[in-house]
C-alpha cells in the first residue's frame, strides 16, 4: 500500500494552496482530483473562438507589487506569484437597481470611492469615512490575529483595535445604520452582497466591511490566461516541491484509526488505498461526513445538520461576435438587482421563474485583447437561495436552463441598454447540475455553508479548534473557516495546510 | 479619522456581545438535529441522469443499415439525457489494448432516459470501427461514457429554423435530432439534406421519411446516380435555396472535411456564415509522414511506463495501442478531456490548436490531437 505523510482530496483553490503548504513544510503529500484537471471552479474553457474564465470575476485582495494585498503576499510564499500574468480591473462596479432608480458607478481608491459616493448621496462623506476607518481597524485587526496564528490576546484586541471587537457582533445593516449612514449610501455600498452570499441583516460587518476595504483599497485583479492560469501555476509548483497529482482519481471513503477514531487511510474509486493520517478535504463536509467516513461522530453530524446551504450557482457565458463598444456595453462588472433591501432580494432569488439578479462581467473592459477583434465576451453570475432546481426533472432540464438564460440576457438588455441577444455566437450555461457534477456539491451549492447571523466569519475563526472534530482530517475550501471566494478559499488552504503540517509534527 | 463605534447605550454592551459569538454559535451547533447526513440530494441525482459518467452497456441489437453502416444499440445500466446531435464514447478492450471512439448517437434522447437503451450508428472505417463491424455481438459488454460535444441545436443563439446537411455516416446526429423534434425533446424546425453517393449509402430512409411533418423535412441528394424523387448532384446553393425556404436559418454540418469546405463556400454565396454556421469535428487521423519510432515515457497515476510512438500516429493511438488506460473524448483536440503534462520532448498539433493558453503556457497537450516529433514523457490523467 502507498503511504503519505498527507493525501489532499481535491485540487480546487484551497487543496493545491494546501498541498503547496504541506510540501514547504516538509511533508509526502499527494492530491487526489476526480476531475481531468486542477482548480476546481478556478478554471476556463473554449467555445469556438473565446476562451471562457469559469467563475473568477475579480480576484480580491491581490493588489500590485507595490501595494501588495494578503493574497498576493501569499502568493509569494508559495512561489507562484510571478508564474502568472496578472492585469488590473479598471473599476469597482456599477450597481443597477430597479425599485430605488439607482445606477452607480463606483472606482477604486478610498478617497476616489468616498468622494464618487458623495456625489451621489450629498451628506454622505462623513459616514463613508466612519465606515472606512472602521474597515481599516478590522484589516489591522485581522492582520494582528494572523500573526499570532489566531491565538490572539483579548486585552490587545480590546485596547488596540477596539471597533474590531465592539462591531464585531452585527450585521452590516445594523452598523451601517448606527454609523448614521444615508440610505441610499447603504444601498450603494451594499452592491457587493452577493459576492458573500449573504442579505445584509445576516452578513456579518466585519466580514464584509474587510472585504469593502481590500477591493477599494487594493483594486481588484485578473489573470491574463482566466483562473486557469493560477490553476496550473500551483499543480507546477506542487510537481516542483516533489508533490503529485493524480487526476480523473476520485476519492471515495475515507478510513479511521480503530483507536483513536483518527484518519488512517483514503480509499480510491478503483480500489486502490493510500496510507495517510492526515487528510485535507477541499470539498463539501457534507459528502465527507455524509458518504466517505467510515465513522461518523454525532457531534460532527448536529453541527453539519444545523448549518445552512448557501447560494446555487448559475453562470451563462456568452461569446459575441460585436465589440463591446458596437453592443453598448460599457463596463467591466455590472451588479443588477430588483432591490437594494437585501432581504427582500434574497427571497425573490428562492426561484427560477422570479430570479433575474445577476452579477455580469464583460471581461474586455478589463482587458481587451481576451477575445479576437470585434467580438467580446460576458458571463453572468447568479445564486438561487433555495434549492429551487432540486425541482427540474432531467426531461424538463434543458428547457429550464434556457429559460433562466434568456431571462437573464433580458435583465441585461432592460437595465443597460445594450443589445446582445443577434450577437451571441457562442453560449454556454452552467446550472447548479453543472456545479454538482462538477465538484460534487450538494444540490449545487457554490458558496459552502451560508454566513448566518450565528455562522459568520468571526466565530467560525475563533472555534477552529473546536470544529477539528476528527483527529487528521482539515477542511479547505468554500465550506471551511475562511467561508466561500478565491481569497478565501486559498487562505483556507493555507490555514488548514499549514495546521496539518503542525499536526505531523507533533507526532513525530 | 480617529472613530470609536458604539451601538449600544453603554460601549461594553456591544463587547459582551461579541464574547457571545463562540457560546451562541456553539450552541446552535450542538443543537443540531443527530439524524445521518443525506446521501443524495435532487440536484446532484438529475445531474448523474445528465453527465451519468462511463458505464457498462451491453450490446442488445446489431442491424445493418447500409453495405458497410450498422447501428448498434446498447442497453444502459442508468438512465441518461442528452442533447440530438451530442456523441458518446464506446470502449471495448481489443487483444489488450483498451480502445474507445466517439459516436454521434442516432437514438432519442427519450430513449436513452425512459428505456435505458442508446444506439449509435457506425460506418466501417477504421480500426475501431473496423473491429465492431466485424467482431461485435449482441450481448456483448462495453464501456459508454457522458454525452458529450457542442453540436446542438441552442434556442438562444441558433435560428430557429435549422437546415442540417449531411455527408455520408453525418447523417447520425441529424437522425437523433428528427426524432427528437417529433417526441418534443428538442424545439426546432428542422430541413435535413442528406449527400450520399448512391441510393444504396443512404441510412434510416424509410425512417427519416416516415418522421417527416411540421417540423421536419428531408430531401437527399446524390452524388452518383440519378433517381427519381431525388435530387442529383452536390449540396449546392441552389438546393439549399430551394430547400430551405427562407434565408432565417442556421446551418449546421456533419461530414468529410471535404463537405465542409464545400458546403461552406455555398452557404457564404447566401449569406450565411459565422455564428449561423455549425460544424461538428471530426476525429484526428493520421499524419502523411514517413513513420519513425520514437520513445514514450508515461506516467500515469503513479506508475510509469515506456512504450513506442510513432510518429505518423497521434500519441493517444500510441498509448491505446500499448494498452494504457488513458483518457480521450472527442478525439479532436476540442475537448481537452485527455490533458496531459508534456515533460519533455517535441510535437506536433494537427489543425487548429484548439488548448486553452495557460496549457500552452504550462506545457500541456492534448495527445488526441498530436503526433510525436521526438523522444517524450507525459503525465497523463487515469483513464
Amino acid at each position: 500500500m502507498v503511504n503519505y505523510d498527507a493525501v489532499v482530496i481535491g485540487a480546487g483553490n484551497g487543496g493545491l494552496v494546501a498541498a503547496i503548504r504541506l510540501l514547504q513544510g516538509g511533508a509526502r503529500v499527494i492530491v487526489v482530483e476526480k476531475h481531468n484537471i486542477p482548480g476546481g471552479f478556478a478554471t476556463s474553457f473554449r467555445r469556438g473562438r473565446f476562451e471562457f474564465e469559469a467563475s473568477l470575476h475579480e480576484l480580491n485582495d491581490f493588489g500590485t507589487a507595490e501595494n501588495a494585498g494578503d493574497v498576493r503576499v501569499l502568493f509569494d510564499e508559495l512561489g507562484v506569484t510571478d508564474k502568472i500574468e496578472w492585469l488590473q480591473i479598471p473599476e469597482a462596479y456599477r450597481v443597477i437597481s430597479r425599485e430605488e432608480k439607482l445606477d452607480a458607478t463606483m472606482p477604486f481608491g478610498v478617497r476616489a470611492f468616498i468622494d464618487k459616493m458623495e456625489s451621489y448621496v450629498p451628506g454622505s462623506r462623513k459616514s463613508m469615512e466612519r465606515f472606512f476607518t472602521l474597515a481599516e481597524n478590522i484589516h489591522a485587526a485581522q492582520a494582528y490575529s494572523n500573526s499570532v496564528n489566531g491565538n490572539t490576546d483579548s486585552k490587545i484586541m480590546v485596547s488596540k483595535y477596539g471597533n474590531f471587537v465592539r462591531t464585531g457582533s452585527y450585521s452590516v445593516n445594523e452598523v451601517l445604520k448606527a454609523i448614521g449612514m444615508p440610505k441610499k449610501a447603504r444601498d450603494i455600498l451594499n452592491a457587493y452582497w452577493c459576492y458573500l452570499g449573504a442579505h445584509c441583516d445576516d452578513l456579518s460587518f466585519i466580514h464584509y466591511a474587510s472585504m469593502v476595504y481590500r477591493y477599494i483599497t487594493k483594486g481588484a485583479a485578473m489573470p491574463k490566461m482566466r483562473s486557469h492560469e493560477i490553476s496550473l501555476a500551483l499543480a507546477e509548483r506542487i510537481r516542483e516541491l516533489g508533490g503529485e497529482i493524480w487526476f480523473n482519481t476520485e476519492a471515495v471513503r475515507i478510513i479511521t484509526d480503530e483507536k483513536d477514531g483518527g484518519i488512517s487511510g483514503v480509499v480510491l474509486k478503483d480500489g486502490k488505498e493510500i496510507a495517510t493520517r492526515h487528510v485535507v478535504a477541499n470539498c463539501s463536509p457534507h459528502v465527507v461526513y455524509g458518504k466517505m467516513l467510515d465513522k461518523v461522530p454525532e457531534k460532527a453530524v448536529r453541527a453539519l445538520n444545523a448549518r445552512k446551504f448557501a447560494g446555487r450557482g448559475f453562470t451563462m457565458f456568452l461569446g459575441l461576435n460585436k465589440s463591446a463598444d458596437e453592443l453598448g456595453i460599457q463596463n467591466h462588472n455590472y451588479f443588477l438587482y430588483d432591490t437594494m433591501d437585501t432581504v427582500k432580494q434574497y427571497e425573490i432569488m428562492k426561484n427560477i421563474d422570479t430570479n433575474t439578479v445577476q452579477a455580469t462581467v464583460c471581461l474586455n473592459r478589463a482587458y481587451p485583447e481576451c477575445s479576437p477583434d470585434g467580438t467580446c465576451m460576458m458571463y453572468f453570475t447568479t445564486l438561487y437561495m433555495s434549492d429551487d432546481w432540486g425541482n427540474v426533472k432531467a426531461e424538463n432540464y434543458f428547457s429550464t436552463k434556457e429559460k433562466a438564460a434568456r431571462i437573464m440576457i433580458e435583465r441585461f438588455e432592460k437595465d443597460t441598454g445594450a443589445k446582445i441577444y443577434d450577437s451571441i455566437e457562442e453560449i454556454s450555461v452552467a446550472t447548479p447540475m453543472t456545479y454538482a457534477r462538477y465538484c460534487g456539491h450538494p444540490e449545487g451549492v457554490i458558496y459552502g455553508y451560508e454566513s448566518q447571523y450565528w455562522d459568520g466569519l468571526t466565530p467560525r475563526l475563533l472555534m477552529m479548534k473546536e470544529d477539528y472534530i476528527t483527529r487528521g482530517l482539515r477542511f479547505a475550501g468554500g465550506y471551511s473557516m475562511r467561508l466561500s471566494g478565491y481569497s478565501s478559499a486559498y487562505f483556507s488552504g493555507d490555514i488548514s495546510g499549514r495546521q496539518t503540517v503542525g499536526d505531523i509534527k507533533k507526532e513525530g | 479619522m480617529d472613530y470609536r463605534f458604539k451601538k449600544q447605550i453603554f460601549g461594553f454592551m456591544d463587547l459582551l456581545r461579541f464574547k457571545k459569538l463562540v457560546p451562541n454559535r456553539r450552541r446552535h451547533l450542538e443543537e443540531g438535529s443527530p439524524t445521518h447526513l443525506p446521501e443524495s440530494y435532487r440536484v446532484n441525482d438529475t445531474a448523474a441522469v445528465l453527465h451519468p459518467g462511463p458505464q457498462k452497456a451491453v450490446l442488445s441489437e446489431i442491424i445493418r443499415q447500409t453495405a458497410d453502416t450498422k447501428t448498434y444499440t446498447f442497453d444502459l445500466t442508468s438512465p441518461m439525457f442528452f442533447r440530438a446531435g451530442q456523441y458518446v464514447t464506446v470502449r471495448a478492450e481489443i487483444d489488450g489494448a483498451i480502445v474507445q471512439r466517439p459516436y454521434a448517437v442516432s437514438s432519442s434522447p427519450l430513449t436513452a432516459l425512459r428505456e435505458k437503451k442508446l444506439s449509435v450508428t457506425v460506418k466501417k472505417a477504421g480500426y475501431f470501427s473496423g473491429w465492431l463491424f466485424e467482431n461485435a455481438k449482441e450481448g456483448d459488454e462495453f464501456t459508454v461514457g457522458d454525452p458529450s460535444g457542442d453540436f446542438y441545436h441552442d434556442g438562444i443563439r441558433d435560428s430557429f429554423h435549422v437546415v442540417g446537411i449531411a455527408g455520408g455516416s453525418g447523417i447520425t446526429p441529424f437522425y437523433s435530432m428528427a426524432q427528437a423534434v417529433k417526441e418534443g425533446s428538442e424545439d426546432f424546425d428542422l430541413t435535413l439534406i442528406y449527400g450520399a453517393r448512391t441510393l444504396k449509402d443512404i441510412a434510416f430512409a424509410d425512417k427519416l421519411k416516415a418522421l417527416t411533418g411540421d417540423k421536419f423535412r428531408f430531401v437527399c441528394v446524390l452524388s452518383d446516380e440519378k433517381q427519381e424523387g431525388f435530387e442529383h448532384g452536390f449540396i449546392t446553393a441552389d438546393i439549399i435555396k430551394k430547400y430551405a425556404a427562407s434565408d432565417d436559418f442556421t446551418a449546421m454540418m456533419c461530414g468529410p472535411e471535404a463537405m465542409y469546405k464545400f458546403v461552406g463556400k455555398e452557404l457564404e454565396s447566401l449569406g450565411i456564415t459565422g455564428k449561423r454556421v455549425r460544424k461538428e469535428a471530426n476525429c484526428i487521423g493520421n499524419r502523411d509522414v514517413k513513420p519513425v519510432e520514437y520513445n514514450l515515457k508515461v506516467s500515469i497515476g503513479g506508475e510509469n511506463f515506456e512504450i513506442k510512438a510513432r510518429s505518423d500516429e497521434t500519441i493517444l493511438t500510441a498509448m491505446e495501442r500499448a494498452g494504457l488506460k488513458v483518457p480521450s473524448k472527442c478525439r479532436a483536440g476540442g475537448c481537452g478531456y485527455c490533458h496531459s503534462k508534456l515533460v519533455s520532448g517535441k510535437y506536433t498539433i494537427s489543425g487548429i490548436d484548439k488548448r486553452r493558453l495557460a496549457d500552452s503556457k504550462f506545457s500541456y497537450i492534448h495527445p488526441c490531437c498530436s503526433y510525436p516529433d521526438s523522444d517524450m514523457e507525459l503525465i497523463v490523467p487515469n483513464g
